[in-house]
């Protein structure tokens, strides 16, 4: 008794294996339904008819789906990109520079998408950029690439951030005292160590991006769904194996992609 | 400030530190690192900061390199005033503590870092850094990385790094620290070795009495960021001006003495015995007669006498350490005093404790303290 009650385990409480159990059931039992039936031969979702891959071949054949991929593909990449540099630059700042005055109002502002909540900000949204396509009359793809940016923001400059507060300061210090400039210390040290964070933040901030359905469906003018959004209009009216497909290609992304995350963010300076 | 040239008043300083002064600030309390610190280092020479823990090292050799800013005071270097200018633009490179090796970097590159800088071609770079590979023996490690060779190894990388620029000056931060005691050894020899060999100024950092005293040309003792006394280590371990000094450096005895008579640099004082002997004076102090100062007296300036015994004591006890035997003695008036005897030969006499013993101390052997 003595023994058990030194060596606490959390493993040891009653019931918490069943918890465990039901837990990894409610998370992945809903997901390996959707995965499996992507693979059935009849249209059914409850009935198994045997294995077909003709669900892809319906998705990959469906000029829509391959217009709302290529978007949404090509909307996470440019989001990330430019919140991965905004990030980047944040975390410098918040990292790099003295105490200045404002710098924890600056960290709340960077991280003010992970505070407020997402209907307001695409309210928000909506709202202000309904002035400027008045005004402006322009309706493209700017206010998505935007709006997702920001969002993604405090997801990239999270990992970026940590990186950088367990680099060793000395290391730029001595590049400076090497005759480095400022720019050169960046390009030829702190850049080189960061890199593993600023990849990290891509892919998280790419995940966000691609993932995001309520800002997309608050920005977004006609014509500019994405396949997040996309879906949800499609699982409105019938539900056919085709969105199983759709999904499943679309958690094998993110798994690639947040297992390359992992991988990132382990590796030490 | 009175230098508008930017012209030092010495040639002969490679680094002119005036009234150097650097208060770190703690919400609203300040915290005075270095307190009006005045110092010249010549060129060519191994000069070293040798004091405790916390007492401002650091922090100097950083207002050197250009890490930080003075809170007042200048520092001059090769005849220039460097206020204002960063770590990149002084003729000044450092061997960190850490070392601070670009962990990215393979030992070559790491070497030849400084020199891509300064925009050098690739011809010379390579060429330097065979060369510097070949000064710190280190060529066959040349494309490996820090995290793949020994602590001494890199150790010589992060010397072989600073040096390859070929700065007008070196500051050398605790490099030793992290070594083992053989390695240190070593590296000490290495290092002085290195420094004839270039005739690069080096500026060193120990809180190690040792290590100061033997690697040297001229020690500054440090303490509460205030530089107490500097010199040769001859002189600063025989005349020593300050108790903290005399107590930082080697095994010392303190007398309180009074003062006979003065003249010039140097005093008669009264020993415990009764009898008066000469003793130097630190510098900018003249006590007058019927004064009581402190006296520093070495161990090993003292020896045990039958006749002309300057004062007598009982022995507590002799410890003996192999070359030399140290004698515990007490004094009349309860002092205590440490004296070191050479063995020389099998045939010591025994000093049994609680035995009278005469001692003497041998001229030129007795310093006056400044408090
Ligand atoms: N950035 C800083 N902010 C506040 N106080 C500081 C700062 N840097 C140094 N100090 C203080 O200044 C004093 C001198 O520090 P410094 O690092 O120069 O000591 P040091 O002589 O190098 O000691 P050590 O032998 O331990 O390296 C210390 O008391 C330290 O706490
Ligand atoms: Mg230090």
């Amino acid at each position: 008794m003595a023994r058990a009650r030194r060596n606490f385990s959390i493993t040891a409480l009653p019931g918490f294996a069943s918890i465990a159990v039901l837990t990894f059931v409610l998370l992945y039992v809903p997901i390996a339904t959707l995965v499996v039936f992507s693979f059935n031969e009849a249209a059914s979702m409850s009935r198994w008819q045997g294995f077909s891959l003709q669900w892809y071949q319906a998705a990959f054949d469906n000029s829509q789906v391959r217009e709302v991929s290529i978007r949404a593909l090509w909307l996470a990449v440019t989001a990330s990109a430019i919140a991965t540099f905004a990030a980047t630059l944040a975390a410098l700042a918040t990292t790099r520079t003295p105490k200045f005055p404002g710098q924890t109002m600056i960290y709340a502002l960077v991280n003010q998408p992970l505070m407020v909540p997402e209907v307001v900000t695409g309210t928000a949204l909506l709202i202000f950029f309904a002035g400027i396509k008045m005004q402006t009359g322009y309706t493209g793809m700017g206010y998505l690439v935007a709006a997702h940016s920001a969002f993604c923001i405090p997801f990239a400059y999270l990992p970026i951030r940590a990186r950088l507060q367990t680099m060793d300061l000395t290391l730029e210090r001595a590049a400076a005292d090497l005759y480095a400039n400022h720019f050169q210390t960046f390009r030829y040290v702190t850049l080189p160590l960061l890199l593993p964070g600023v990849l990290a933040g891509f892919m998280l901030g790419f995940v966000i991006s691609l993932d995001t359905v309520v800002i997309t469906e608050f920005v977004k003018s006609a014509g500019q769904d994405t396949l997040a959004t996309y879906m949800l209009g499609q699982i409105r009216r019938t539900v056919t194996p085709e969105m199983n497909a759709i999904a499943t290609l679309f958690l094998l992304l993110s798994a690639v992609v947040v297992v390359l995350f992992f991988i990132l963010s382990r590796k030490r300076p | 400030m009175a230098d508008t040239t930017g012209r030092a008043a010495s040639a002969t300083n490679e680094i002119e530190i005036k009234r150097l002064s650097k208060v770190f600030w703690q919400g609203d309390a300040a915290f005075r690192a270095l307190d009006e610190v005045t110092i010249g280092i010549r060129s060519g020479e191994f000069f070293t900061l040798l004091g405790p823990s916390g007492c401002g090292k650091t922090t100097l050799l950083r207002l050197i390199a250009g890490f930080e800013q003075p809170s007042a005071g200048e520092v001059i270097i090769n005849g220039r005033q460097v206020a204002g200018l960063g770590p990149n633009a002084r003729p000044v490179n450092t061997v960190f503590q850490n070392y601070a090796l670009f962990p990215h970097m393979t030992v070559a590159d790491n070497i030849g870092f400084g020199l891509r800088m300064l925009g050098k071609s690739a011809a010379v770079v390579r060429e330097t850094t065979g060369r510097m590979l070949e000064l710190v023996r280190m060529e066959a490690m040349a494309a490996r990385k820090p995290s793949e060779i020994s602590g001494g190894q890199q150790q010589r990388v992060a010397l072989a790094r600073a040096l390859a620029p070929q700065p007008r000056v070196l500051l050398l931060d605790e490099p030793l620290s992290a070594l083992d005691l053989k390695l240190r050894k070593e590296m000490q020899s290495e290092l002085k070795r290195l420094q004839t060999e270039t005739g690069i100024t080096f500026v060193f950092v120990t809180h190690d009495q040792h290590e100061a005293l033997t690697m040297s040309d001229r020690i500054a003792v440090m303490s509460g960021g205030r530089i107490l006394q500097s010199g040769s280590p001859a002189d600063i371990y025989n005349h020593p001006a300050e108790r903290f000094v005399a107590d930082f450096i080697g095994d010392t005895n303190f007398l309180d003495v009074e003062i006979v008579a003065v003249n010039g640099r140097a005093a008669d004082v009264r020993l415990p015995g009764g009898g008066t002997r000469r003793a130097s004076l630190p510098e900018g102090l003249s006590p007058s007669a019927g004064t009581n100062v402190t006296i520093v007296i070495r161990p090993e300036h003292a020896s045990i006498t039958d006749e002309a015994a300057d004062f007598e004591g009982t022995v507590e006890d002799a410890v003996f350490f192999g070359t030399d035997t140290h004698v515990h003695l007490r004094l009349p008036g309860e002092s205590r005093f440490t004296l070191r005897r050479q063995n020389t030969g099998a045939g010591a006499v025994a000093l049994p404790e609680g035995s009278r013993v005469g001692v003497r101390v041998a001229e030129g052997g007795i310093q006056v303290l400044r408090n």
